[in-house]
């Protein structure tokens, strides 16, 4: 079973996103695409969330924002309590090391390091040992027979739970994926869906973004973009 | 993080391999080159040192040219008027005046040319450091009668004799006697014949000529005073050894300066190809940084691992020239030896350790130089594009 993640920092009554009239403009030549409009809305602590809508209505624009990977052109946005528009990169590097999990739908892992290596990766960027804590997730991902090898051995779905041990192994706050069943057949992909409900259930926050209907139905809310807006 | 710069170079075995031996020659070169530079000074100093000479009369023509040919034991075309020695022994500041006939003698049978050298007992001062095994006296070190012949080391080993044994010359022949055979002395003295100067002088038909006159002085301070009165000296010219030893570090100076050149230009390149193999690196695992940027990774810490990278690929390829100098390094000085006039017998090249730390500080600072742009650019990759990478 999962262990929970540690207890919060800051006060479990404040939400974990609070996002008020958030606006993100990309400039592709002198064009402006307004990939997300004045959106509002809040994520508590603890919550499944899938973010869904047509393709291009902004939801990878929305998670990389919530994920401090990029700033927001206008609006507010506090995460756990911090608002982070406005931040340095270095400062928004800082908290998406310390407070954000990202899982992606192309996995990400590092073809050079084994499993329990690139798990370790993260910990790696914020100069801290966690031996214990990666032996902790590979058996968590029930991954431990293959803690040493290389991720071109691995198949799709072993390659998404290395990748999501990867995003808890600094005890994020919220953990964010991209389409993270995106590449995986249906049986596949449930397993992953399981393991985000056992995270959920461990008390961890968790929004992923979604074409997949069993993955959005498995969680507790959904958040319906439009065409940059929240409906 | 060493380790993910390990790891990662182990990917592209073939392209790393190749930019590594191009450093590891370009340091190669650099390493042998200073190494040269140090040698052949200190070499040129000792070997000028057991000359046992100051000054030199030589025919009149290019002074340096002739000089060296004398101290190499080679011919000149040129002779010396015999009135050069007598004139040379009166003046007040010289305390040995040695005269010396030099003979190439061409063995085509032999596909060689043998060097005679024709000297009188005044020499023997200017060759102190003569140690010779002699069956006529021991320890003596003179020729005991008119048709003895003093072989060197080298050419003794070449003709196969032993002190004591007949020595014919077909060419102008002369039968000699083998007064002795010289110990091996590291310098040009080794591949040598000589035999008394009459005896030079009539076995090769040049009644009265001189080649050269060696002169030691009373006094090594006096040698300005006397190499000007030397000077009017008719058909002969003065040369010192100390400005000898000046024109050949100057000469030997350009051949450095042209093959630093040559070393500049190789550590230009591998340089180059250490950018490049990185830029190329940087360019393939564009969606690797942007990942790790994700992951909470500093612009910092992706710079740093491209830098970590970049100075294992020099590190290793500086080893590996450092290794490439130690052992074709002795290769490499034959050659150059060809190419460098009065080239001493000894070693010129000294791997000593402040030539290998100014290889390393060179190659860090290659490794350092190359991995700037390309970790630059590897820094400013954007986190929020991880997303969209496969
Ligand atoms: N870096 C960028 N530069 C310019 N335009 C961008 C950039 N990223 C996204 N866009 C545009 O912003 C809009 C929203 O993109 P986004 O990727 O957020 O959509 P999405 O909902 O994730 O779509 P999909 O379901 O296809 O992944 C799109 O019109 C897209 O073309
Ligand atoms: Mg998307």
């Amino acid at each position: 079973m999962p262990s929970p993640p540690k207890p919060s920092q800051t006060s479990p009554s404040l939400p974990v996103v609070e996002a008020v009239e958030l606006t993100k403009i990309y400039h592709r030549g002198r064009e402006e695409v307004r990939a997300l409009n004045a959106a509002t809305f809040r994520i508590e602590r603890g919550e499944f969330v899938a973010v869904v809508g047509p393709s291009g209505a902004g939801k990878s624009t929305l998670l990389n924002l919530l994920g401090c990977m990029d700033a927001p052109t206008s609006g507010t946005l506090r995460i756990t309590g911090q608002e982070v528009q406005g931040l340095s990169d270095q400062q928004r590097t800082r908290l998406r090391r310390e407070q954000i999990g990202f899982v992606f739908q192309h996995f990400g892992l590092m073809p050079t390091l084994t499993v329990a290596e690139n798990i370790a990766l993260p910990t790696l960027f914020a100069r801290r040992r966690l031996a214990q804590r990666v032996d902790e997730l590979l058996e968590q991902v029930a991954l431990s027979h293959r803690r040493n090898h290389r991720p071109h051995e691995l198949s799709g779905g072993e390659m998404q739970r290395v990748a999501i041990a990867r995003a808890l192994v600094n005890n994020p706050q919220m953990l964010l994926a991209d389409e993270p069943t995106g590449n995986l057949d249906t049986a596949t992909g449930d397993t992953i869906i399981s393991l985000f409900q056992q995270l959920h259930q461990a008390g961890l926050t968790v929004v992923v973004v979604t074409h997949n209907t069993p993955l959005a139905s498995a969680t507790q809310r959904q958040l319906t973009l439009r065409d940059g807006r929240v409906d | 993080m060493l380790l993910l710069a390990l790891r990662n170079l182990t990917r592209r075995p073939l392209r790393n391999a190749l930019t590594l031996s191009g450093l590891a020659v370009a340091v190669a070169v650099l390493a042998c080159l200073s190494a040269f530079g140090q040698g052949y000074r200190s070499q040129l100093g000792s070997e000028l040192d057991r000359m046992g000479m100051q000054v030199m009369l030589v025919p009149l023509g290019c002074p340096y040219d002739a000089a060296a040919r004398v101290l190499k034991g080679k011919t000149l075309d040129n002779s010396l008027p015999a009135s050069a020695l007598t004139l040379a022994q009166h003046d007040p500041a010289v305390a040995v005046a040695a005269p010396l006939l030099m003979v190439a003698l061409p063995r085509p049978s032999e596909g060689r040319t043998d060097m005679w050298v024709g000297l009188d007992r005044a020499a023997l001062p200017l060759k102190p450091w003569w140690r010779m095994k002699s069956h006529v006296t021991p320890g003596s070190n003179w020729f005991p009668s008119d048709d003895s012949v003093i072989l060197g080391a080298e050419a003794a080993v070449t003709e196969a004799r032993e002190p004591g044994d007949k020595f014919y010359s077909p060419e102008t022949g002369q039968t000699l006697r083998v007064a002795g055979v010289l110990e091996r002395s590291g310098t040009s003295d080794d591949s040598l014949f000589f035999v008394p100067l009459a005896t030079a002088q009539k076995m090769f038909h040049q009644p009265g000529r001189l080649t050269a006159i060696a002169l030691r002085l009373r006094d090594p301070a006096l040698i300005s005073e006397a190499t000007t009165r030397l000077q009017r000296i008719p058909g002969a010219q003065v040369v010192t050894l100390t400005e000898m030893m000046g024109t050949f570090l100057n000469l030997v100076g350009s051949v450095r300066t042209l093959l630093l050149a040559i070393a500049v230009l190789a550590v230009t390149i591998s340089t180059l190809s250490v950018f490049n193999t990185l830029l190329a690196a940087v360019v393939e695992r564009t969606g690797e940084f942007s990942i790790m940027r994700a992951l909470g990774a500093s612009r910092s810490q992706v710079f740093g691992l491209i830098t970590i990278e970049s100075l294992l690929l020099t590190g290793l390829g500086s080893a590996c020239g450092m290794g490439l100098a130690a052992g074709l390094g002795y290769g490499f000085e034959n050659i150059v030896k060809q190419w460098v006039p009065f080239a001493p017998s000894g070693s010129l090249l000294s791997l000593t350790s402040s030539v290998m730390l100014r290889c390393i500080l060179i190659s860090f600072g290659v490794g350092i130089g190359a991995s700037l742009y390309p970790a630059w650019q590897a820094s400013r990759l954007h986190p929020a594009d991880a997303v969209k990478m496969d």
